[in-house]
């Protein structure tokens, strides 16, 4: 760098975070306008009557109080916790058990893993079309199945009270994403603390109760936190399933399904983008909570309690 | 610094400008920079079947190569996208031209995006007698007209003539003044048509409604409005007073319509219930054409999408009379509108006039299965007919418009989506067993209704 020319010039630190300015630039411009931008409109939005066509009135908070008084608000938000208390525990526990299965070392492990893995890549459209084939309880191939063990199979998903359920069953499939975390997890527990443990007389389950587990709550953390958006976030395959009505009777009406119905269906998209804005909130202070809850239950390795 | 900041960020404009314009934006050809390009957004109902793209692209090619002003384009959308596709359309600033064929449900759906006509109309001094009147009374509203009408598709009954002859039983009767066709004959004579899997029907005692492989009817693909527009309300098919306030989807008909619907399916077992339809769904085929459904009810429309290739013989037969000693039988109705928002709107008044006219409409209505809207082409039609579906009663299809719902099953109400949600909730706790009291469903539905048109008017004037 020459100093005696007089001309100003900048240090290599400062042109160094330029140039990482630079390039981070694309990323940030994109995050501003198609994220941001969307985001600070939705919330503009949320404050007035829009319905697409005609220029947004400004309402104040009249959509979030008319939300509270909303029956089918109430409903959606039922259904979605519902499916979430359901699929996202059993879902946790599925995904766990897989990866821990995989993580042994049995003939053919590879094709296992990709086995396993390959579901998670279907897109969501193409996962409801099959499962809806498979779910039918004439031409379908579950209740066949069932049927040679003696079960009556239900209508999965035109019986109200069997619809959540088939939900259910299709986003266990669809959990090989989840198992491949937890599998990297498993594979990051340092073995000498397997052969420790050993040495110290501990059983087969005592080892994955006492090293295992706690070792890997990090990645279950993560697997957590991330499902619970995904099941609030649950759309493309009801969406699907059910053209869009939340059928059979309202019984999959998910909140996104009602967001969506009221944005592009009853042309509310003040009321809608509200709707957003009340799921942002929730899902926020549920993932706030499991932050917190964290503290009591996450292990990291080389952390120091209290500190 | 400034200087290199400066440049830094032209870049990255003139990146962004050039990936902008990889994008897919139209381009539009210099050769065609003379003629004002009118878009016809298709997708609202039918036209979407790969035989009817061929079609529409072919007329698009017989209108560009006969007029020097104006080109026009058939933006084919899938049918499960069309809401969303228009809508990001009119709020990009980049409305169609011109939309259709919109069902008289879409007309309603989009109702306040629609351009008024009228004044088209009375510029061009268009005479509109030759259109069938209910056809153009189905697009005038008290403050709009929505567009010229393309076509009807009146309703009538679809029926398997291999299953009647099977089963030893007389066709449903062509006879329009037949007032022994009733809704109770209907019954009778579709629980004759239904098998269990031991070939028994369902007026045998043993009967076993758990393994049903042949139903007698079936009226699934309609909602609750279409669904009870026939029993003889006084709103026919329209679940609001005619002054939009009150709601009345719990009248005594519109409670006998459904219950009549709900005893069919759990207690008759002549109609098949959601998993049948869900079965259906699955195997992407409609209730007709397997060859497991004695009579289908449904519209014109259903002879482009259903009526080749059967496996069987068909007719078609009226609708029955209702209790009342009416006969009312629903229909739909097409048309081309244009947006409030879309450019070139003189162009696009001129291609509708063109795709409706009497020497194109015939054409337009083959691709569609409608009726064209204009009397002046019944007999070139009615050939066209018999070329395409030989072999059924042509009256039926003609003498059915007589009989159409008014107030129509699918015209505007506020809330126009949300009422029919509230309504095709009703109808899915029947056809899904949930709840089989059809007076408790309406009532619930009705209330439903009620507190959105409350809410409605609490906003409007």
């Amino acid at each position: 760098m020459n100093f005696s020319s007089g001309k100003r010039t900048l240090s290599l630190a400062r042109r160094e975070a330029l140039w990482a300015y630079a390039f981070i630039a694309p990323w940030t411009i994109g995050f501003l306008i198609f994220t941001i931008g969307p985001m600070l409109a939705s919330l503009f939005f949320s404050f007035t009557d829009y319905n697409i066509i005609d220029s947004p009135r400004w309402i104040g908070i009249t959509n979030y109080v008319n939300l509270f008084h909303d029956d089918l608000f109430w409903h959606a938000l039922g259904v979605t916790f519902k499916f979430a208390v359901i699929a996202l525990p059993l879902g946790m526990v599925f995904s766990y058990t897989i990866a821990v299965l995989l993580n042994s070392k049995i003939k053919g492990i590879n094709i296992w893993r990709t086995l396993y893995f390959l579901p998670s890549v279907i897109a969501g459209v193409a996962v409801a079309l099959l499962w809806g084939r498979i779910f039918d309880p004439k031409f379908g191939i579950l209740n066949p199945f069932l049927e040679k063990f003696g079960i009556q199979g239900p209508g999965w998903l035109s019986d109200p009270q069997w619809a959540i359920t088939a939900l259910v069953i299709m986003s266990l499939w669809g959990g090989g994403g989840n198992v491949i975390i937890y599998l990297a997890g498993l594979q990051g527990v340092p073995t000498d603390l397997y052969d420790a443990a050993k040495v110290d007389g501990a059983t087969g389950w005592q080892r994955f109760r006492y090293v295992t587990l706690p070792m890997t709550t990090p990645v279950i953390f993560y697997n957590l936190v991330l499902g619970l958006i995904g099941t609030f976030q649950y759309f493309t395959e009801v969406y699907v399933l059910t053209n869009g009505a939340g059928g059979p009777a309202r019984s999959t009406l998910f909140y996104n399904l009602y967001l969506y119905q009221n944005a592009f269906k009853y042309f509310h998209m003040g009321y809608a983008s509200t709707m957003a804005w009340v799921l942002f909130i929730i899902v926020l202070g549920l993932t706030l909570l499991i932050f917190r809850s964290s503290e009591l239950w996450v292990y990291y390795e080389g952390q120091i309690k209290g500190k | 610094m400034k200087n290199k900041l400066f440049k830094m960020f032209a870049l990255f404009a003139m990146a962004s400008m050039i990936l902008a314009a990889c994008g897919g934006g139209a381009a539009t050809p210099a050769a065609s920079a003379e003629k004002v390009k009118v878009v016809i957004f298709v997708g609202m109902g039918t036209g979407t079947d790969p035989d009817q793209v061929d079609a529409q692209n072919k007329l698009a090619e017989k209108f560009n190569t006969t007029h020097d002003n104006i080109e026009i384009e058939f933006l084919i959308v899938p049918h499960e996208e069309y809401a969303t596709r228009y809508l990001a359309m009119l709020s990009g600033g980049n409305a169609p031209q011109l939309v259709g064929p919109n069902g008289v449900s879409t007309v309603a759906e989009f109702f306040d995006t629609w351009e008024d006509v009228t004044s088209y109309i009375k510029a061009d001094n268009l005479d509109l007698s030759d259109f069938y009147g209910p056809a153009v009374e189905l697009n005038t509203y008290p403050d709009k007209n929505t567009g010229l009408p393309l076509g009807l598709y009146p309703s009538y009954l679809y029926y398997n003539k291999d299953l009647f002859d099977a089963a030893g039983l007389d066709y449903p009767t062509h006879d329009f003044d037949d007032k022994s066709w009733t809704m109770d004959k209907l019954r009778e004579v579709a629980m004759k048509l239904t098998l269990d899997k031991n070939g028994r029907n369902a007026t045998d005692p043993d009967f076993d409604p758990a393994n049903i492989v042949q139903y007698g009817y079936d009226d699934s693909w309609d909602g609750m409005r279409g669904t009870l527009a026939d029993w003889g309300a006084e709103n026919v098919g329209r679940p609001t007073t005619a002054d939009y306030k009150t709601a009345v989807a719990d009248s005594p008909e519109w409670i006998q319509g459904l219950q009549w619907l709900s005893d069919g399916i759990w207690q008759d077992h002549f109609i098949g219930g959601a998993d049948v339809q869900a079965g259906r769904d699955s195997a992407g085929v409609d209730p007709f054409g397997p060859g497991t459904t004695g009579m289908f009810y449904s519209h014109t429309w259903f002879l482009a999408e259903g009526l080749h290739d059967l496996s069987f013989a068909a007719d078609i037969a009226p609708f029955p009379y209702n209790p009342k000693g009416n006969r009312i039988a629903r229909i739909d109705a097409d048309n081309f509108t244009i947006p409030k928002d879309a450019q070139h709107k003189q162009e696009a008044w001129e291609v509708m006039k063109w795709l409706t006219s009497p020497e194109v409409i015939v054409d337009v209505c083959r691709i569609y299965g409608c009726i064209p809207a204009r009397k002046s082409v019944q007999a070139a039609f009615l050939e066209q007919l018999k070329t395409d579906y030989p072999g059924i009663d042509y009256d039926v299809i003609f003498k059915s418009i007589d009989y159409l719902d008014k107030p129509n099953n699918e015209e505007w109400i506020p809330e126009w989506g949300k009422i029919e949600d509230a309504l095709n909730n009703g109808l899915s706790l029947v056809y899904s067993g949930t709840e089989k009291d059809a007076k408790k469903v309406l009532t619930d539905a009705n209330a439903e209704v009620q507190k959105i048109l409350d809410e409605y008017w609490a906003t409007h004037k």
